[in-house]
């Protein structure tokens, strides 16, 4: 989905293996939107990536990452 | 395959709609071919009777669904699903309402008109429904 990209499988793994369920859990979301977020097909509201960073307790950078396009967006 | 509780939900209202008003329609159909078929009345007694079924199966399905599966609140993303099945469902309730209104114009039956009416109206739920499946399979 576009260009987000996510480490939510990395951050579950180093959260004693968090389940996709408590994860969907603690950000007030189904477990199908974590797994359509995971696997990069949806990108969520602002509010639910800064709660699911604060359900890993890390900044929103760390979860989410932006990949410019290569079409040379961005240039000024 | 595994499903949402939102899909399945979807997944049998689709099959309730398509099942209770394809026999309508095949009413209407069996009606239109009767030798004495006038194209004035309305069989309003099967469009209530197709109403009810539909209300109760779609009650006793999600009473069953809501006891084997754990009910999900809709999220943003099931909100979103909708918009988008809601805004395909328009675009074909709106061709419908056209081409009704051509055949209006064109001296249509009211037996043919109100049938047509409701059909347009049963394309549109089932264009809602499939396009909430597409986007829950293919992913948004």
């Amino acid at each position: 989905m576009g260009n987000i990209r996510n480490n939510i499988r990395k951050l579950r793994f180093n959260r004693s293996e968090m389940t996709q369920q408590e994860l969907a859990e603690k950000v007030g979301v189904t477990r199908q939107t974590v797994i359509a977020i995971e696997g990069d097909k949806y990108s969520p509201s602002l509010e639910v990536a800064f709660r699911i960073a604060r359900a890993f307790g890390v900044p929103l950078e760390e979860v989410f990452q932006y990949e410019a396009a290569s079409n040379g967006s961005g240039r000024a | 395959m595994d499903l949402s509780y939102q899909e399945k939900s979807i997944l049998g209202s689709l099959l309730a709609v398509t099942v209770v008003y394809g026999l309508y329609f095949a009413g209407v159909l069996r009606d239109m071919g009767r030798p004495d078929f006038d194209g004035a009345s309305f069989p309003l007694g099967r469009l209530v009777g197709a109403v009810v079924a539909i209300v109760i199966i779609e009650i006793v399905y999600h009473i069953i669904l809501a006891v084997e599966s754990k009910p999900e609140p809709r999220d943003e993303r099931d909100i979103l699903i909708s918009g988008k099945a809601y805004r395909n469902a328009y675009f074909a309730l709106a061709t419908g309402a056209f081409l009704v209104m051509t055949g209006v114009v064109l001296s249509l039956r009211p037996f043919l008109t109100a049938n047509l009416v409701l059909l347009f109206m049963v394309v549109a739920e089932l264009v809602k429904f499939l396009t909430q499946l597409f986007y829950y399979r293919r992913g948004f």
